[in-house]
């Protein structure tokens, strides 16, 4: 084995793991440990600072061959989600403060990072298991819920479905053709006996389970809303990212054809109406953004059905505008003592009085989740539906844009009840908003200005 | 070059101001409304500058930008101004500081927000008026939607809520589905000629198969149809008029009701000739239909803000009723009753908040003989109330003489070659100009003569901003009432383009 490439290729996941080891000795070690948020968010800076020089030096290597492969593109990948986790520590920081929370929360994000460099299914179901277990005892750490535990549990059991289906399905794979990796899952898409395209499917949907795709999305809302806010920003943006960019490996070249065309147009459009549709009489905030994210998660899946060369762009793309503007949203919420009354949409009734800055940052959030341009989020789904109409699926792209006009109204009334409607009687004084909140804000901010001012750059970097 | 750049200026300016607005301490109400008035005027004398360096004789765009976007799509940021665009933007930058200084005792509440929300909707506006790259175009045009719910919602009236939701609602169904003829539209021409291109040149160049012109050009005019709005998709209007703030109410009849009538010009009848020419006797009763009903409607009202609401539809159906007429008479009438509705809607929607202010009420039974209680405003609404007429000297008869000329042209053309279809219909859109003199006039009758009665005893009579605003609408009316061949000549080559653009012959490409 050679060191160097392994100290190098996996550079990111070394400094994760560097973190959670001093959050845990910290744990132990220390009878009231201070800091932990910073020094979470430090570890994940590092990390993300030597993906992005491995990414600009083009570096490639091979650690482990067959089983994990480090390359340029699999290095942005990591990269992104690892500029996402950071304004999702920070937003963290007010409510959890012992290094338990942050060694969980880096132990899930080691292993979405192993996601997109896997090269085999045997590293791949490491990664995702990884990434999974800590984000059960993340839901569960919410104890201001009573409902939290039964949350938990639910999600546990939907996670262990997926994994059994995944499991199925690698399982036929490797009696199709005889290998776990990456690389022959391209042969099943355009093979023609049974057990590969039921091999195909399965592992598709245990995919679309951990991405909330419907009929699959039942845990979604229950998990997240039980969750403590923190988490709850972890599930939507991390976990679906990381789902998506392991997604997006699997496939790999192939495009999809055939059945599975069906699979991924029917399931995604019906995401996106059902998604949208739900979302619309949602009191809880959480569960808004659930039905949102079912939603989201349709857009994305139909990007998968875009051209092979274009996909890996598109799909990012939407992962940056849609996480950043998801954490922008969840990091401007006033903070309450009250967790359940925090998370009331009714809640944001006269914010704009209140709090001007986190009013207009919501705002914002939620029109760039609408689509709404100049914002990036109708930049990433202009970028998705192209891409589908030039993959020839006309039919499902003027559907899923149809679809995606039901995701306007939910939106449109976040915006409506902060701006147009009176600050009720007993809402507590004008809050201010603290110089961290503004830098996790702008750390939101920065990539959606850049992708809706410059997504011509965003997208040559990409 | 540096000419481009100042075009770039006026676009990018309210930009500037929304920046300066937003980072001022909250407080200072005063500096934020000289600041926003000072800046308008400023864009509006770039503007006006520009106007008039804009060369009547040279084809094409004049102060172009070009440069790309988003290489890897074809898209470029390109602005210019032609003949198409030159007039409406003049009217944009025209309208800017006066909403301000209208705005001045009427908006008291979150003043900041509401002056950066100016900036945005002029930005929005000017950037739709001005691209020329379809993306680019779509971008601005669904961006006005923003300013402009937070506008009604926020500062409007009763129903606020209600009206500003349909607005958005019902102009966002519109935009889905042009969205989605803008991709399809996109991606065919890169298939058919190997360039991926959003430059209306390009797409300008190859029109579509006969099959797919017909669903997209049915797409796009489904979104500039209710932008414009075109009977039976009006009804957002009315609420929208009613319950947005005066200046919400100015901006929207002065400038955004233009968009739809815009894009048909600029892009839904080039685009698609076949389809325009397939749908021509469809649009032409519509517009007909808006002209007639939009009237109707305005005589029936007891509010006097929904007068004007409907007196737009109506004049708007004018608007269409040049277009559809492919004369080159027509068109530029067309663009001058485009600039003429801007400045007269405009101004009476002033008018109507002026007198909100004083008396809180917009029902028409509760006033009477303003005349004697309030002369100099009665002075001003009945010029502009003529105006709207279409009393020759002012620009509403330049306009409606002129499209009514060019639709006739047509019209004749067709009765000689057997089809009196066009020319049935143009005799029932003069009886629309009988409906506009008779409802405005009646209008004006219960509303300046008869006995002196009014909601609030004691009324004072306009304030010197006030009298500015009007008589700067006013001044503008008559200039253009009296010298309609100054804007007229800028539009010529613009509306000869047109002409051609529409009546080509199919061309026959096939897919690649």
């Amino acid at each position: 084995m050679n060191w160097q490439i392994l100290f190098a290729a996996m550079l990111p996941q070394h400094l994760l793991l560097a973190g959670i080891v001093v959050l845990l000795l910290a744990e132990i070690l220390l009878p009231r440990p201070q800091g932990s948020p910073l020094l979470a968010a430090l570890a994940v800076a590092a990390a993300a600072a030597a993906a992005f020089l491995l990414q600009r030096a083009g570096f490639q290597g091979t650690p482990f061959p067959g089983q994990y492969a480090a390359h340029p593109t699999q290095m942005l990948a990591v990269l992104v989600m690892l500029l996402l986790a950071l304004p999702a520590i920070l937003l963290a920081r007010a409510e959890f403060r012992a290094p338990r929370y942050y060694a969980l929360l880096l132990s899930s994000l080691y292993g979405a990072s192993l996601l997109p460099g896997s090269e085999s299914f045997l590293t791949l179901f490491l990664g995702l298991e990884i990434m999974s277990l800590p984000v059960y005892a993340l839901v569960v750490m919410a104890f201001r819920r009573t409902q939290a535990p039964e949350a938990a549990l639910k999600y546990l059991v939907l996670g262990g479905v997926a994994t059994a289906v995944l499991l199925m399905g690698v399982s036929l794979q490797f009696g199709a053709t005889g290998s776990l990796a990456l690389g022959r899952f391209e042969t099943l898409l355009s093979s023609s006996s049974l057990v590969a395209l039921t091999a195909a499917v399965l592992v598709v949907l245990a995919f679309f389970i951990k991405a909330s795709i419907v009929p699959f999305h039942t845990w979604a809302p229950d998990a997240y809303e039980a969750a403590s806010l923190p988490a709850t920003a972890y599930m939507v943006v991390l976990v679906k990212a990381a789902v998506l960019f392991a997604l997006l490996r699997v496939l790999g070249q192939a495009s999809v054809t055939g059945l599975l065309v069906g699979v991924f147009g029917v399931l995604s459009v019906a995401s996106i109406v059902w998604g949208n549709l739900v979302a619309m009489r949602q009191t809880s905030l959480r569960r808004l953004i659930a039905y949102s994210s079912v939603a989201h998660a349709g857009y994305l899946v139909l990007a998968l059905l875009g051209p092979a060369g274009g996909r890996f762009q598109s799909v990012t793309l939407y992962l940056l505008a849609y996480g950043a503007m998801n954490l922008l949203l969840l990091a401007s919420l006033p903070a309450d003592e009250d967790d359940e009354r925090r998370d009331r949409v009714e809640g944001l009734r006269g914010l704009f009085q209140r709090s001007p800055y986190a009013a207009v940052m919501i705002a914002i959030a939620v029109l760039s989740l609408a689509g709404i341009p100049p914002l990036p989020g109708f930049i990433a789904k202009f970028l998705v539906f192209a891409q589908v109409m030039a993959a020839g699926h006309v039919a499902l792209a003027v559907a899923g844009l149809v679809a995606s006009y039901l995701g306007i109204y939910f939106y449109l009334r976040i915006v409506q009840l902060m701006f147009m409607s009176p600050t009720p009687a007993h809402s507590g004084a004008p809050l201010a908003a603290g110089a961290v909140d503004v830098a996790t804000g702008l750390l939101c901010l920065l990539p959606a200005v850049a992708v809706s001012l410059f997504p011509g750059w965003v997208l040559g970097q990409l | 070059m540096s000419e481009a750049f100042v075009l770039n200026l006026v676009l990018w300016l309210p930009v500037a101001g929304m920046a300066l607005v937003t980072l001022l301490p909250a407080g200072r109400d005063g500096t934020v409304r000289w600041l926003s008035f000072w800046l308008l005027l400023a864009q509006f004398f770039l503007a006006l500058w520009i106007t008039l360096r804009f060369d009547p004789a040279v084809a094409g765009l004049q102060f172009a930008t070009s440069v790309p976007w988003i290489p890897g799509w074809g898209v470029r940021y390109s602005i210019g101004l032609d003949g198409y665009n030159v007039l409406l933007v003049l009217l944009t930058c025209f309208l800017g500081p006066l909403v301000v200084a209208g705005a001045t005792t009427a908006i008291t509440a979150q003043v900041r927000l509401f002056h950066a929300m100016v900036f945005f909707i002029q930005f929005a506006m000017l950037g739709a008026f001005v691209a020329q790259d379809l993306l680019l175009f779509y971008i601005f045009w669904e961006a006005m939607l923003i300013p402009m719910f937070l506008m009604i919602g926020i500062w409007g009236g009763q129903r606020r809520l209600y009206a500003t939701f349909k607005f958005f609602l019902y102009t966002a169904f519109g935009s889905i589905l042009m969205l989605a003829a803008v991709i399809y539209l996109v991606w065919w021409q890169s298939q058919a000629t190997g360039t991926l291109s959003f430059a209306f040149a390009d797409l300008l160049r190859t029109p579509a198969p006969r099959e797919a012109q017909m669903w997209l050009f049915a797409a796009f005019a489904l979104s500039f149809a209710i932008k414009v709005p075109m009977a039976p998709l009006h009804t957002w209007l009315p609420d929208a008029h009613v319950e947005a703030p005066t200046a919400g109410s100015v901006i929207l009849a002065g400038v955004l009701l233009k968009m739809g009538t815009y894009g048909f010009m600029k892009l839904g009848f080039p685009l698609f000739p076949e389809a325009t020419r397939a749908f021509e006797p469809m649009l032409l009763a519509l517009a007909v239909i808006g002209i007639v009903y939009g009237a109707c409607l305005a005589l029936v009202q007891t509010d006097i803000k929904k007068i004007i609401a409907y007196s737009s539809i109506s004049h708007l159906g004018y608007v269409m009723l040049g277009l559809v007429s492919l004369d080159i008479v027509g068109v530029q009438g067309a663009i001058l009753q485009m600039v003429s509705h801007g400045l007269v809607a405009g101004g009476l929607f002033f008018m109507v908040g002026m007198i909100y202010e004083r008396c809180h009420t917009r029902e028409l039974a509760a006033y009477g003989g303003l005349a004697k209680l309030l002369p100099v405003y009665s002075v001003f609404f009945t010029i502009l109330m003529l105006a709207s007429i279409g009393l020759p000297a002012t620009s509403g008869f330049a306009g409606e003489f002129l499209v009514l000329l060019g639709a006739f042209n047509s019209a004749w053309r067709q009765h000689l070659a057997g089809n009196s279809y066009a020319l049935v219909l143009n005799a029932i859109a003069v009886s629309g100009v009988v409906l506009g003199a008779l409802y405005m006039l009646w209008f004006g009758q219960r509303f300046l003569f008869g006995a002196s009665k009014a909601p609030h005893a004691p009324l004072h009579d306009l304030v010197p901003r006030e009298k500015a605003i009007l008589a700067a609408i006013v001044a503008a009316v008559f200039l253009l009432g009296l010298f309609p061949q100054e804007a007229m000549k800028r539009t010529e080559l613009a509306a000869r383009e047109f002409q051609q653009l529409v009546q080509r012959a199919p061309a026959h490409l096939s897919l690649r």
